[in-house]
């Protein structure tokens, strides 16, 4: 099976294509709101996409929520788990698990991640937040004060966007060529580029490409109902998907499976309709990697089927500020104010 | 044989000024952008001072924002010096860190009960400025956008060196930008012990490898260069200001906030741009260190230096002028090192008044030096573990 991404102008190295530039797929990984394995729980016609208690006020209600993350396989350290934000969690699960098939060293390998905007750090700044503010307005004196001491120390490095490749690199001891790609749903792939180029120009001897979101909180789904301007949305999702890539050679040397051989091309992937949104909600940056690596999973000659987004009602927008920067803003409680 | 890099278009806004020619004549004299905090009251805070930005005029397309302003004022100045780069063999590639608006936004909003609109959303997305800069200048190529703290930009330069190698594309926009002096930053990088409290004395607080340095200064900025493929810019008669011609990256896998003593991180990073350029390291002739001026970066780096380079580069980090410019910070000072080898000067770092013996480095300490190099390296190391490492050389 040959999958295609990106780009029109890289013909020249088809010309040249040996085992050593071919780039081929020997892992995945996935932690989804289907678990561990989406791909059989949607040919069962399952769908993580459900009503969700944090949505329950808002006027769009259901979202594809990863229910356990599991990470004690790969925690070095299990006060680490602390440090990271959910999608740095989903990255570290689905890379600890597309990782499990290598045996080499892991000094040399790359490591790419898509990532989206900037998580939310669960409501961890507020306390701060609620005491810097006198009658509304930030209040200096109080930020010096109790703003500060309620701080959490380790808050800016919980939610700044490279956290995912910094955990994962840190406990899965990745040490190569990487990069951490921003782009809204074609993240993912920016970075499967930027890893199948590492293998091709030798750069790296094998690399793991992540991606990694969520989007399941009421303050995630509520600038998702702004930005709608009054469209209906697609049910929000939050996953973790993880690419195994090495060379063609490497694979046969150490009699790995191919699942898959990536490419790039003329086509954009994320330009096509994601056709997991059903079953795993729209997981935004992680949204075009996990749709590759459902095809890598679904095999040739099959088609991946997609479970009937479920009914919702027409959406409303004009939400109230306090719900838009409910993560930001006073007390909890705004986010059931609609 | 690889497509040959050249750089055709800098631009940049520094705490030191607007512009490059300012910027430069600014670090070569040996000057302080660090100072007290004027955007806000500061005065109850840990940490009382910065190095905020120059500030450019307000930009038609800036939307009212600063971060999107210091990045069309950087790419306006790259644009003069390159002429216009439209078209769809023309790509984006910008370093930028995060997108949240500053408490100040926030609380004015909190009192004025304005919802945010859907642009303003939109720009809480990294990728905001990439977008904007691709479509002010016209480059219907590939974008994207670099997300790994202070290596940002310097990942985003290599990402258009890659692109433009492999004839993706003929032309990269490139750079880096970051605003990030805002009171909760600030309380944010003192309470985890990173920032310099030397409050008496702002423009002695970045003092990159010195024993008395105590911190990073927080710092504010943009830059961005135009790459362009060299035989393009030849056949067009374009003026080549100096090539790109190496650059590499690793992890430390060590922790989120330090930097592996010995150094290993640093030391991949650098001889990776090495290999990648093609050179030895004898043929370096100077190192813009990320030297931030925290005690754990600036000897973890000089170990780096120390192993990748037996022999003794001049090396002086400039941050120590500017400030930590953060996900901008790759950007500006890989056009400090174009500057060093085009005005054959090696910017000094100032402050460094005691060298720290565990920083055992051929420092231009202070005075900048005149020196004719061919090729110079800057190195960025961010929150996390990221590394970069570029290589800018004369163009012959």
């Amino acid at each position: 099976m040959l999958l295609v991404l990106g780009d029109r102008t890289a013909v020249w190295y088809f010309l040249v294509m040996t085992d050593a530039t071919s780039v081929v797929v020997t892992g995945l990984g996935f932690c989804t709101g289907l678990g561990p394995d989406p791909w059989a729980a949607m040919s069962r016609g399952e769908t993580a996409v459900h009503d969700s208690d944090d949505l329950k006020e808002l006027p769009h209600k259901t979202a594809a929520v990863v229910e356990r993350i599991d990470l004690r396989p790969w925690l070095k350290r299990r006060k680490d788990r602390k440090l990271m934000a959910r999608p740095s969690q989903l990255a570290l699960a689905a890379g600890g698990m597309a990782l499990e098939q290598w045996s080499g060293a892991t000094d040399a390998l790359g490591l790419f991640v898509g990532v989206g905007r900037e998580p939310g750090d669960d409501g961890e700044s507020e306390p701060s937040l609620v005491a810097a503010q006198v009658d509304g307005r930030l209040d200096q004196e109080a930020v010096a004060g109790p703003c500060r001491d309620l701080y959490p120390p380790l808050l800016p490095l919980k939610t700044l966007p490279n956290m995912a490749l910094a955990h994962v690199s840190i406990h899965l001891d990745i040490r190569g060529d990487n990069g951490t790609w921003c782009g809204g749903s074609a993240a993912g792939l920016m970075a499967m580029r930027a890893g199948i180029w590492s293998i091709r120009e030798r750069r790296s001897v094998g690399a793991l490409v992540l991606a990694a979101d969520s989007w399941v909180s009421a303050g995630c789904v509520r600038d998702l109902l702004r930005l709608s301007k009054g469209e209906r949305i697609t049910s929000p999702g939050e996953a973790g998907v993880a690419v195994f890539i090495e060379s063609l050679a490497s694979a046969k040397q150490r009699g790995a499976k191919v699942l898959a051989t990536v490419d790039v091309s003329s086509e954009l992937e994320s330009s096509r309709k994601m056709v997991h949104h059903g079953s795993l909600g729209d997981c935004k940056a992680a949204d075009s990697l996990l749709g590759l690596a459902l095809r890598v999973k679904q095999g040739p000659g099959r088609e991946v089927y997609a479970a009937q987004e479920l009914g919702q009602p027409p959406v409303a927008v004009g939400l109230s500020i306090e719900e838009s920067m409910a993560c930001y803003s006073a007390e909890r409680k705004v986010l059931t104010d609609v | 044989m690889k497509r040959r890099v050249v750089i055709t278009g800098m631009g940049m806004v520094t705490p030191l000024g607007l512009g490059v020619e300012k910027t430069w004549q600014a670090v070569c004299r040996g000057e302080s952008g660090v100072g007290e905090v004027k955007r806000f009251d500061a005065s109850g805070l840990p940490v009382r001072f910065a190095a905020e930005t120059c500030e450019p005029p307000a930009h038609a397309d800036d939307e009212g924002d600063l971060k999107l302003r210091l990045v069309l004022a950087a790419l306006a100045e790259a644009l003069e010096q390159s002429g216009p780069v439209p078209g769809e063999r023309t790509g984006v590639c910008l370093g930028s860190e995060i997108g949240r608006p500053s408490l100040e936004v926030l609380s004015k909003r909190l009192t004025d009960m304005t919802p945010p609109t859907a642009d303003e959303i939109s720009r809480m997305d990294p990728a905001a400025p990439t977008r904007l800069v691709a479509r002010v200048s016209g480059a219907k190529g590939p974008q994207s956008t670099v997300s790994t703290a202070c290596t940002s930009s310097s990942q985003a330069v290599g990402e258009g060196l890659l692109r433009i190698r492999r004839g993706d594309v003929d032309v990269m926009v490139v750079g880096g930008v970051d605003v990030l002096v805002d009171a909760i930053m600030i309380t944010g990088f003192a309470k985890l012990g990173a920032l310099s409290e030397r409050n008496d004395d702002p423009k002695g607080a970045s003092r990159p490898f010195d024993s008395d340095r105590d911190g990073f200064v927080l710092g504010e900025g943009a830059g961005i260069l135009i790459l362009e493929d060299r035989q393009r810019a030849l056949d067009r008669g374009a003026h080549i200001l100096a090539e790109l011609s190496g650059y590499g990256c690793s992890c430390n896998a060590y922790r989120i906030t330090d930097s592996p003593p010995d150094g290993r991180g640093a030391y991949q990073s650098m001889t990776a741009a090495l290999r990648d350029a093609g050179l030895e390291p004898e043929d370096i002739g100077y190192i813009n260190a990320h030297g931030t001026s925290t005690p754990m970066n600036d000897p973890s780096e000089a170990k780096g230096i120390i192993r990748t380079f037996p022999n003794t580069v001049p090396v002086s980090s400039t941050k120590s002028s500017m400030g930590h410019l953060v996900a901008a910070c790759g950007a500006v000072e890989a056009i400090v090192c174009v500057q060093a080898i085009r005005t054959e000067q090696l910017p000094p770092t100032i402050n460094l008044e005691r060298p720290d013996p565990v920083c055992a480095l051929n420092h231009v300490a202070n005075v900048a030096q005149s020196a004719r190099i061919d090729h110079a390296m800057t190195n960025a190391f961010g929150f996390g573990g990221s590394n970069g490492s570029l290589v800018l050389s004369r163009h012959d």
